[in-house]
């Protein structure tokens, strides 16, 4: 009964645009300024930046408090962070989780990306779901390949703390492939372009 | 798919009119189609095009441009370094038009904005109940003694990406070992602050390769520019600034950097204390707002004064004025900028369309700039306005430039980054 | 993943999308988020994440990987079966219902489990009090209250911030079973293991205790385990009164026979009163290592017996432990004994206050049907008697009236002993100062009582001796107390007059129901005197004699004193104060005086005597002055009311004696 109530105010506040109190710039015009870098409503064309659509809110937030924080190894985003409140990068979050992730193909080994598929299931899908997309663990389906490259780099190199875990899980994965485990699992990600491309990455 | 969306809203318009006004919908019981006119199709009238469209399908928008195709200022000086073509940086309105953007091929000659009708060349008239101008800069051509728009065709200023971009690069193609590239550096303000030094940069990472003994001088009016502790960093490391055998060397105005004439013949600079001759010679004059914004009565001084909560004209009710043409301070005169500017000014007009209050405006300004072989570096803020002051001022703590001696890899991870500012920023601009 | 949706959310969704695509506005948001991407796992209303249970079982419900390591690589059982949840009263809950600090998957830190089940369970009962199918919580609700005043709801000494134990440290939380479900019949022989855990050294006793090896060997659930003796939730130290009460309760939940006869013993009785300084079922048989008697560890062997008791009873002896502690006096195959002595005793009780309460109905009778007749002693209260007979001197009355207080005294504190199960005993205990107190007050009475026993005795004797030496003595003089020929006559003219077939008879100095009256309190003392004496020093008594002497003195002391306490506040009241002729009260005793018309109406012929040797005037004293007879007649109500309390006491506690 509590979900129906919860469906009917969802209907409600479809029905009730510009229900906005206008304190400060809107949810959405902050967000609009991210596109620059970001893509419009944040589905990235490439080639490093990440897209941020479809994000879960929490670990957007995770990550703008990570820059501001000096915690992340960033480029540019911890000056940019830094330029907001928590209750606007809670409402920058919540935009970006209702927005659909368009992703865009990005060419990638085929061979490696199946050598990663079979890591990603025996390693990480139990925290990246579905062959990592938006969830809880962050988005890795799809991402634009160089953003996991740095990434991995920053975890490899301390810049950056290993999520709970994660340390062992990678470490496990380089002691079954080597040197290819990391290429493998990007070529993996970057393969995944499609909703439907899980399980089938020889595109 | 627009014209569906417009159809059905034509159709169902009138039927949920009533039940829209009781619920909260009264731009719904306005009734007829709200017209939006923007002039010019760079960053500032692209975005604003596409989001108006974004945030309100329902209104009409016209963009009316002179060039068919779309050239980036941005990344243009990598086509001087070869790293790029012109090609690369050229983009058809075709994006825009997907969103049910009209783009109209013609030159606008005048707006009135009291009939609130903008006239073209062509000799049409667009009748509009919001007009955007975004006109970007024009030339103070009378600032260098000697210069002017037949001169440019040799000694070019490529300050406009195109024909003379791809002439500067033939010069230095041409140019022989040895040779020197004079460029003449504007005063504050102009287009793309950090400009005139990734040029030199973008020149001397050529040179680097295919003339190693050539010398690239700036010759600046100003005693200091963009990002200049990080240029030198990556000056110094990459071209031997600072050393007697120094690619780039860089003339203050207190040192008589400012250029005061031109002879054409000789391709040489006439500075009040030397004469400095080159065998390339790039002149970026000093900068005001595009013609149009005169024509229109949108200017005091250089620049078009603007509401900076709106981006609305301050001479003229229901224009919008964005972009470099604006008198924007403290924003820099940035494609970012317009972008961001762009988004605010549609989003005030759709509020004004639909009888809300705009809101606070927010921007955000990033541009990174390529020093050489993977060295990037970058300049960010945040701005909130001060309503106050009419200014637009950027967050306190936040933004700023690139560290200076970063790792290796954080400059070339810029690079990158540069490359997906570029490619995202047209993406949201106009496709 | 399959979600059911409901119609009034499909109809919601359809119209919340309807009007996106009719009404083109400000929202450049993509349409129907409620759906879309990771949206669905938060609750449109709260923005609280939704964790759906597959997710925390991607994890926890891998069979191939049932553990993991802890951050300090220490490794960590995560497995949960989630058919058994299913299965469960929890099993319609989703995970977060409970673990509702699990805020991220993957969790960020490492988890505490922190479970509010007392808090969720309060609110549920009190929000479905009225729906049958939430019936259950009542008696959770009332564990839950149980729990938070139990020694588990303190805070532990080694970590102040947790209790000693929480919910799911006994109940396997995700494994609850419906009544009656096979669950619940695995959780009880489980319990043992469950308590072990944290009590070790407990569980290693029960192990290899008759209820351990029944329940854990055998695995037979009819036998004990720990929550039967020690309650489920309502666990207190076991150093305090409540939980020593408890577990003696408890016991007698299965050894229905042992407790009866325990509650029947001194130990018994005084436990039930609150006492918990008496040897109750674990001091004997031993609490988690109980074992029968044939075992030679057990304590109760034989050969453990002595040391068994010597634990309390420091100088026991030898003898001391032919004491049967469960001895049943209504056990004639085993205890021929004792019901020998009950039989007596009960015989006697019911001759004696059967044949004065009908000598009391029969005499009430006569003197009624005499009032109406106009005829009988009726005292003229408008001219009050001017002289008095002196009846007895000041020795006496004090005397008596130390032994009337003393014996009330005794009586009330011995009966509650006696009557340990009835209400008003425990309040009477808790009125006193608890069990102590009361034992104090008995022994302290019981010492007055005894001595004016002797005094009264000595001084009976110097009587003796005096009127010997003067040559006055006489063994059955009219001023004998001894019984003689003339009582039986007395009784059977008595009996005459009651039916009307002749005169009330003449009476000496001392009427025969006067003689009952005193011999009878003369007897009882001895026997109830002598018998507590016993009980007073076990350890002595048993120098001498064997123990079951104990059970002997027990038996009758109670008895003896019940009878006693019967005739005394009812056939000794009806005698001297309520028979019409001297209702409501006799004030004799305590002035000592009687007047002049009484005493020839009572004792016609030691009036004669006296006239005919001119003695009488010596006897005569004047009335006794006001103030005098006001004492008097308070005192008098005062006991007479104690008397008549006690009798209801007394009579309630006879009636209600189980068994």
């Amino acid at each position: 009964m509590t979900k129906n109530i919860r469906y009917l105010l969802l209907g409600v506040l479809v029905l009730l645009p510009g229900a906005a109190i206008a304190a400060g710039p809107s949810a959405q015009a902050l967000a609009f300024t991210c596109a620059g870098c970001h893509g419009t409503d944040g589905s990235s064309v490439g080639p490093s930046s990440p897209s941020i659509a479809g994000m879960d809110p929490d670990v957007f937030i995770d990550a703008m408090n990570g820059y501001r924080a000096d915690q992340r190894n960033s480029t540019i985003m911890n000056r940019i962070a830094r330029g907001y409140s928590d209750d606007q990068i809670e409402g920058m979050a919540w935009f970006f989780a209702r927005q659909r992730l368009d992703l865009k193909s990005q060419p990638h080994d085929a061979a490696l990306a199946t050598k990663g598929a079979k890591l990603h299931e025996k390693h990480c899908e139990k925290c990246h779901e579905e062959g990592g997309r938006p969830g809880d663990a962050g988005t890795l389906a799809g991402q634009w390949m160089p953003y996991l490259e740095y990434t991995m780099a920053d975890f490899l190199t301390g810049k950056r703390d290993w999520p709970r875990k994660m340390e062992r899980k990678v470490d496990a994965a380089t002691a079954e492939q080597g040197e290819q485990a990391i290429p493998a699992l990007i070529h993996y990600y970057g393969s995944q372009h499609r909703p439907d491309d899980r399980g089938n990455q020889h595109d | 798919m627009t014209d569906i969306h417009r159809r059905a809203f034509i159709r169902t318009a009138g039927g949920v009119a009533l039940l829209g006004t009781t619920l909260g919908f009264p731009y719904l019981a306005m009734g007829a189609t709200r017209r939006v006119v923007i002039v010019g199709g760079g960053v500032g009238g692209a975005t604003a095009a596409k989001y108006l469209r974004k945030l309100d399908p329902g209104i009409s928008v016209t963009l009316i441009e002179a060039k068919p195709n779309y050239t980036s200022c941005f990344m243009s000086n990598e086509v001087l370094s070869g790293d790029r073509t012109l090609d690369s940086i050229t983009f058809s309105y075709d994006g825009l038009r997907s969103y049910g953007v009209e783009v109209v091929i013609d030159r606008v000659v005048g707006i009135d904005p009291v009939s609130k009708v903008v006239r073209t060349a062509g000799g049409k008239d667009f009748g509009y109940d919001a007009c955007v101008v975004s006109p970007g800069i024009g030339f103070k051509w009378d600032a260098i003694n000697g210069y002017d728009e037949t001169v440019a065709e040799e000694i070019p200023h490529a300050w406009y990406a195109g024909p003379q971009t791809r002439t500067l690069r033939r010069q230095l193609e041409a140019m022989p070992d040895g040779g020197k590239v004079l460029i003449a550096a504007p005063p504050n303000p102009f287009k793309c602050p950090p400009g005139p030094y990734e040029r030199a940069s973008q020149i001397a990472m050529y040179c680097k390769h295919h003339k190693p003994r050539a010398k690239i001088m700036i010759l600046d009016p100003k005693d200091a520019f963009s990002k200049q502790g990080l240029y030198i960093e990556g000056w110094t490391k990459l071209y031997g600034y600072g050393s007697d055998n120094s690619m780039i060397e860089w003339v203050s105005g207190a040192e008589g950097g400012a250029v005061e004439a031109v002879n054409p013949q000789t391709r040489t600079l006439q500075t009040f204390v030397e004469d400095f001759q080159g065998d390339v010679v790039n002149i970026i004059p000093p900068q005001k707002a595009g013609a149009i914004a005169f024509a229109a009565d949108l200017v005091e001084g250089d620049w078009c004064p603007v509401d900076k909560r709106t981006f609305e004209s301050s001479r003229h009710k229901d224009v919008y004025v964005l972009g470099d043409a604006s008198s924007a301070a403290k924003m820099p005169k940035s494609a970012y900028a317009a972008n961001s500017q762009a988004k605010v000014a549609a989003a005030a007009i759709v509020a004004r369309f639909s009888g809300r209050e705009p809101d606070d405006p927010t921007f955000v300004n990033t541009c990174y700039s390529i020093v050489g072989e993977d060295f990037g570096i970058s300049v960010a803020a945040v701005y909130s306005l001060d309503a106050a002051n009419n200014t637009i001022e950027p967050v306190p703590n936040s933004g700023g430039v690139s560290p200076s001696n970063a790792s290796p890899e954080l400059r070339k991870r810029e690079v990158s980054y540069a490359h997906s500012w570029f490619k995202n920023v047209i993406n949201d601009m106009m496709e | 993943m399959p979600r059911r949706i409901a119609p009034v959310a499909m109809t919601c969704l359809w119209a919340a999308a309807l009007m996106l695509f009719i009404a083109p506005f400000a929202h450049a948001e993509n349409p129907d988020p409620a759906v879309e991407g990771v949206l669905q796992y938060f609750d449109p209303e709260t923005r609280e994440r939704i964790i759906p249970d597959e997710r925390c079982l991607t994890c926890h419900g891998d069979e191939n990987q049932k553990t993991d390591v802890r951050d300090d690589g220490s490794p960590v059982d995560i497995y949960v079966e989630h058919g058994r949840i299913e299965a469960s009263v929890h099993g319609e809950h989703s995970c977060t219902d409970c673990h509702t600090t699990i805020d991220r998957v993957p969790h960020r830190e490492a988890p505490q489990v922190v479970v509010g089940c007392v808090e969720c369970h309060k609110e549920t009962w009190s929000e479905h009090k009225d729906d049958p199918e939430y019936e259950r919580l009542e008696v959770v609700n009332k564990e839950i209250e149980n729990f938070m005043g139990s020694v588990h709801a303190s805070p532990s000494k080694l970590d102040e911030s947790r209790t000693n134990a929480t919910c799911y440290d006994c109940h396997d939380a995700h494994n609850i079973g419906e009544l009656g479900s096979q669950q619940r019949a695995e959780q009880r022989l489980k319990n043992p293991e469950i308590c072990g855990s944290c009590h070790e050294d407990e569980l290693a006793e029960y192990r290899d205790s008759d209820h351990g090896r029944a329940v854990l060997e055998e695995g037979d659930s009819d036998s004990a385990v720990c929550s039967d003796c020690h309650t489920t939730h309502a666990i207190t130290e076991p150093e305090g009164d409540a939980a020593k009460l408890a577990i003696t309760k408890n016991c007698g939940d299965c050894h229905q026979d042992a407790q009866r006869t325990y509650f029947a013993s001194y130990h018994g009785q005084v436990h039930r009163l609150g006492y918990t300084n008496t040897a109750k079922c674990h001091d004997c048989h031993g609490g988690h290592g109980v074992k029968g008697e044939d075992d030679p560890t057990s304590e109760i062997h034989a050969d453990n017996r002595l040391e068994n008791c010597q634990t309390c009873h420091e100088g026991a002896t030898e003898s001391f432990v032919a004491f049967l502690p469960h001895g049943d006096a209504d056990d004639r195959e085993n205890y021929p004994g004792l019901w020998v002595a009950k039989r007596f005793m009960q015989a006697l009780i019911i001759g004696v206050i059967a044949f004065f309460w009908l000598h009391v109905l029969l005499w009430l009778f006569r003197e009624v049907v005499e009032r109406f007749q106009g005829r009988g002693f009726i005292e003229d209260l408008d001219n009050p008697e001017k002289v008095y007979f002196r009846r007895f001197s000041a020795t006496w009355r004090w005397i008596h009236g130390l032994f009337a207080i003393s014996t009330m005294a005794l009586i009330l504190t011995g009966t509650t002993l006696l009557f340990s199960h009835t209400d008003w005993a425990k309040a009477v205990v808790t009125f006193l100062g608890g069990p102590q107190v009361e034992g104090i007050i008995h022994r302290t009475a019981a010492i007055i009582w005894l001595a004016i026993f002797v005094v009264h005795l000595t001084i009976a004797l110097i009587n003796i001796q005096r009127k010997r030496k003067l040559g006055t003595f006489e063994w059955f003089g009219g001023t004998s107390m001894l019984p003689s020929w003339k009582d039986l006559e007395d009784l059977r003219d008595m009996f005459k007059w009651f039916f009307g077939r002749g005169p009330r008879p003449k009476f000496c100095h001392w009427t025969y129901w006067q003689k009952f009256d005193y011999w009878a309190p003369f007897w009882g003392t001895a026997v109830i005197g002598t018998t507590g004496l016993v009980l007073f020093a076990p350890e002595k008594t048993a120098l001498l004699l064997p123990g079951s002497v104990f059970n002997f003195a027990t038996l009758i002391h109670a008895e003896e004193a019940l009878l006693a306490a019967i005739f005394l506040n009812s056939v000794h009241f009806f005698n001297v104060h309520f028979r019409p002729e001297r209702f409501p009260m006799s004030t004799t005793i305590f002035t000592g005086a009687i007047p002049i018309e009484e005493f020839k109406h009572d004792h016609r012929l030691e009036y004669e005597r006296l006239v005919e040797r001119g003695e009488l005037e010596k006897h005569l004293v004047k009335r006794p002055s006001r103030r005098a007879e006001l004492a008097s007649s308070f005192i008098t109500s005062v006991l007479i009311m104690a008397g008549l309390a006690l009798l209801t006491l007394v009579l309630i506690g006879v009636m209600t004696t189980p068994n």
